[in-house]
């Protein structure tokens, strides 16, 4: 049992600022679970108390904390190994609850694949202190020396006289700690792991097939009423009027509200706000801002570079990456020159359930329910949307569905606020599939200019890589005194007339993995070109673009990667012989030889032996990591159908080093998923638009990878390194997919895909391409 | 005209409404019997995640109003399907193979599959990849879902 049931009473009462105690006694907790009282500041209990993170009920079940959001990728199910592994109790005896503003630490964000990571330190140490705690209370209570004192399965018992014993429950159970977090206790070596490094099954399974699972679109609560909001047709567009009577003989209606540019229904029944949001009549401005499609890339290439916030240019994290040497010098020695661009386009997040909140905005205190991952810097951004100190709002966060970067899941609290504001009574807004589409934060367009040159003995003489594109930072990520915490950098604060801007710089996401992994390259220039945040509401190109799994670092790994292959088709060289020769790190080349030795690669020239008829064979491979960072190497297997153009992945080989793994199924499970993710978003996937407005707004539009697409064999290689900390685990490995699928395509066919997706039709275009040049 | 209705729902009878007859069945399973396997995904039938058995075949309850269902007709969600105490072959299998990340799309890939399963008892792996290719999964979870599909085949 380690789920708590979702199901939240309304409130608590939420009176007056300053520190709070509140009683967290709500109904979703299990009978088990105990009610401690915790003191909430600013920002949630404190995070150097035990009672914070960790309360141990009568029969010894230990919950957790945790301030963590679950994406849907199993990670509370290895934050509770963490604690279950301090604790020294059984994994089955733990439960997680959280994130709640009033009840939970804040832990910032859940995204960059940092949970374990980075989230898990704090866990850890509070549970290795809440361990040496509990030993202490036996110590006393058994009358012997803690340091005879052994603890196994919630029980400390004495060392050598095990029927002497004394369990967690019994010493604290529904009792406070009242203990600091001191830092002084030193957490297990990882060799005494017996529950962290287990592929334990994760714990929201059974609710998810049972159906019986809470996520934030279940929530529901006394007198709660229905929403739907009426999007503009175009991004720029403002509202001239709105004709009421055109709904008022609806069935439940409630009101319809307008708060500017914002525009909804609140009726009694959901298919009832549906409805009515269909029939609203409002009539809107034109606007048709947008360059055309084929235009794209030459307008972001065109953008002039956003101006730089920061003191100077090295502490800005976009800009100028690496500089070494002379490139120009290097060309002009190098034997054989390359020159090419690259494109990346637009992603939808593509989640399958369109964002959904709840919010109870009321005259003493608002509740929201959320499926954000940051359910501080959320909470902040609607006090200050509505006006009220920031403690005067409670926001609790459910997971919802899988969310891969920034979707909707903020903006549409603000839609619920605005709608509940308005009626008085909590409401739910559910966005309609074409709104999730056509209003959420999008995976950046990108432009790349490379050239690069490899003298007579096939080495590297310069590398250059630059790139123009827009950043993904529109989420109320951190808080105040930080920075974020802004209804500004929500789309939909925006429609409703929030002026202040909200958007800023990013830390530099955008640009990460865009420098070569590979040290032994002289003359490299290395630059990213920001040009800003964009919304559809303001900036120079209004396409919304906000961070996508990996943000800005798949598409670096493509151009570098590919790149690298481009160096070594002109060097004759064999792919992995060539990277191994510009000298990756060592960890780097232990990787690189675990996925070679898997998939049984064997050293020749790209396109080298192509094979005849209508089906070509090609492998690929790419890499990416960091010196701090995980490491993966990606080896694809492709059939490419000349007759049809249709790209197929036979087997692809993933290798990774993550530092210490916690739970190896729960890390090839992230890897498959990004692997065929990254799959779909390289082979199918591009946000179309007029001028107007983005029209991929359904699945027939907008095509992701079905079940006849996936790779026939998916081949994961663990590099388990408990020497390292845990590194992250859901990203990286899914970046590997896009170069290693255009070197698998070019090794197949001999053609070079730089613009993606690499779609049957771009096949196509690209083989009559080649025989045209060889007539 | 909104009108309440009885419907069959994993073996209850339940009223529903007052409902218009245009109503989705989607709607009123959620919010009349407050059921939660299945979900809102696109509500133009592309997704599958909606999905429940109707006289034991998958159909998407966002397309089926509740002007079309008939007082006899057997309605299975779900929850209908299997419980922790008496699981599906599916359910156990999908636990199984931890054939799930975020799981919102799960309803419809167990619906879908019960149905398949229950006219092709021992499909090859094809076979299962052609019957949830209307079926959208975004956290790509599958390779899981075949395994857990091909593991249930049989005993279902």
């Amino acid at each position: 049992m380690n789920m708590i049931d979702g199901k939240f009473a309304r409130r608590d009462v939420l009176k007056g600022t300053g520190a709070l105690v509140i009683g967290f006694a709500l109904a979703h907790c299990s009978p088990r679970e105990q009610q401690t009282q915790v003191t909430v500041g600013q920002y949630g209990p404190p995070e150097d108390e035990i009672d914070s993170w960790i309360s141990i009920s009568q029969d010894g079940t230990a919950t957790l904390y945790s301030g963590c959001c679950e994406l849907g990728t199993g990670s509370s199910t290895g934050l509770l190994q963490v604690m279950a592994e301090e604790l020294d109790i059984p994994f089955e005896k733990t439960q997680a609850t959280g994130p709640d503003t009033n009840r939970t630490v804040d832990q910032f964000v859940s995204s960059g694949s940092r949970t374990i990571a980075l989230h898990a330190r704090p866990i850890r140490q509070a549970a290795a202190e809440a361990r040496a705690a509990l030993v202490e209370m036996a110590s006393k209570r058994l009358n012997v020396p803690a340091d005879r004192l052994v603890t196994d399965g919630g029980i400390v018992s004495v060392m050598g006289a095990p029927e002497k014993n004394i369990s967690y429950g019994a010493l604290v159970g529904n009792e406070r700690f009242n203990l600091k977090v001191t830092g002084k206790v030193k957490p297990k070596d990882p060799s005494q792991y017996r529950i962290v490094g287990q592929p334990v099954k994760r714990i929201d399974t059974p609710g998810k097939v049972f159906g019986t699972f809470t996520y934030v679109h279940d929530v529901k609560i006394e007198g709660m009423l229905h929403g739907r909001v009426v999007r503009p047709p175009s991004h720029g567009a403002s509202v001239i009027a709105i004709d009421e009577s055109s709904v008022a003989n609806m069935p439940g209606v409630v009101k319809v509200v307008r708060e500017h540019d914002l525009v909804g229904v609140v009726c009694e029944r959901e298919e009832q706000a549906v409805r009515a949001a269909e029939a609203l009549k409002v009539t809107w401005s034109d606007w048709a801002g947008l360059p055309e499609m084929k235009d794209l890339y030459t307008t972001i290439r065109n953008t002039p570079e956003f101006p730089s916030g920061y003191a100077d240019e090295k502490s800005r994290p976009m800009g100028v990456i690496a500089r070494e040497g002379d490139v120009p010098a290097g060309l002009a020695r190098a034997a054989k020159v390359v020159k090419t661009n690259y494109t990346t386009p637009y992603h939808h997040h593509g989640s399958i359930g369109p964002s959904c909140a709840l919010a109870d905005v009321r005259a003493d205190g608002v509740t929201i329910w959320s499926g954000t991952q940051t359910p501080y810097g959320l909470r902040e951004a609607s006090a200050k949307f509505l006006g009220l100190p920031s403690q005067k709002v409670r926001l609790i966060r459910l997971e919802a569905s899988g969310c891969y970067g920034q979707n909707g899941a903020d903006d549409v609290v603000i839609d619920a606020l605005v709608l509940s504001r308005a009626v008085g009574r909590p409401v739910r807004v559910q966005w309609m599939r074409g709104q999730e589409n056509g209003w959420e934060a999008y995976k950046s367009a990108r432009w790349f200019e490379c050239q690069g040159g490899v003298d007579a003995d096939g080495k590297i003489v310069a590398y250059e890589t630059q790139t123009w594109g827009f950043s993904g930072y529109s989420r109320p990520e951190y808080h105040e005194p930080m920075h974020g915490g802004e209804p500004g950098s929500l789309v939909t604060a925006q429609l409703a007339g929030w002026e202040k801007p909200g958007l800023e710089e990013g830390f530099g996401g955008a640009s990460n993995n865009f420098e070569p992994v590979y040290a032994d390259i002289p003359n490299r220039f290395v630059k990213f070109t920001y040009l800003g945040p964009t919304s559809h509401r303001m900036g120079p190109l209004r396409m919304r673009v906000g961070s996508m799994r990996g943000v800005g670092s798949p598409d670096n790994i493509f151009v570098a990667e590919s790149f690298i292959d481009e160096l070594a088709v002109v060097a004759g060289a064999d792919a992995l012989e060539f990277r191994l020769r510009h000298k990756p790190t060592e960890r780097m080349s232990a990787v690189f030889k675990a996925a070679a030795s898997r998939a049984n690669w064997q050293a020749r020239p790209a396109f080298a032996k192509p094979t005849s008829g209508d089906i070509a064979k090609g492998r690929g491979i790419a890499a990416l990591g960091g010196p701090r960072d995980t490491n993966v190497v990606g080896i694809f297997e492709v059939d490419v159908n000349r007759k049809t153009g249709a790209v197929h992945v036979t087997r692809a080989v993933v290798a990774q080093e993550c530092g210490l793994i916690v739970n190896p199924a729960l890390v090839t499970d992230q890897i498959e998923g990004g692997v065929i993710q990254n799959l779909s978003r390289g082979l199918f996937e591009e946000v179309m638009f007029d001028k107007s407005r983005v029209t991929t707004l359904d699945w027939s539009s907008y095509r992701i990878i079905r079940f006849p697409e996936i790779p026939d064999v998916l081949d994961v290689v663990l590099i388990n390194r408990p020497d390292l900390p845990a590194m992250r685990v859901g990203e990286p490995a899914s970046e590997v997919v896009w170069p290693a699928l255009a070197n698998a395509i070019y090794d197949a066919v001999g053609v070079r895909l730089r613009n993606m997706p690499f779609t049957p039709a771009r096949v196509l275009e690209a083989l009559a391409a080649q025989r045209q040049a060889s007539l | 005209m909104a009108e309440t209705k009885t419907l069959r729902v994993n073996g209850a009878s339940i009223i529903v409404g007052p409902a218009e007859p245009d109503t989705p069945l989607l709607y009123v399973l959620r919010n009349d019997a407050g059921l939660q396997g299945p979900h809102f995904g696109c509500g133009l039938g592309q997704c599958g995640a909606c999905t429940v058995h109707i006289n034991g075949e998958a159909v998407r309850s966002c397309q089926r109003p509740l002007s079309a269902i008939g007082p006899s007709d057997d309605i299975v969600t779900l929850e209908g399907l299997g419980t922790a105490d008496k699981p599906h072959a599916l359910q156990t299998a999908f636990i199984e193979e931890q054939a799930v990340q975020c799981g919102y799309c799960t309803n419809g890939m167990i619906m879908q599959a019960a149905a398949f399963l229950s006219k092709n008892k021992s499909p090859s792996e094809a076979e299962i990849k052609t019957a949830l290719a209307n079926n959208l999964c975004r956290c790509a979870a599958h390779l899981r879902i075949v395994r857990a599909v091909s593991r249930a085949s049989g005993q279902a």
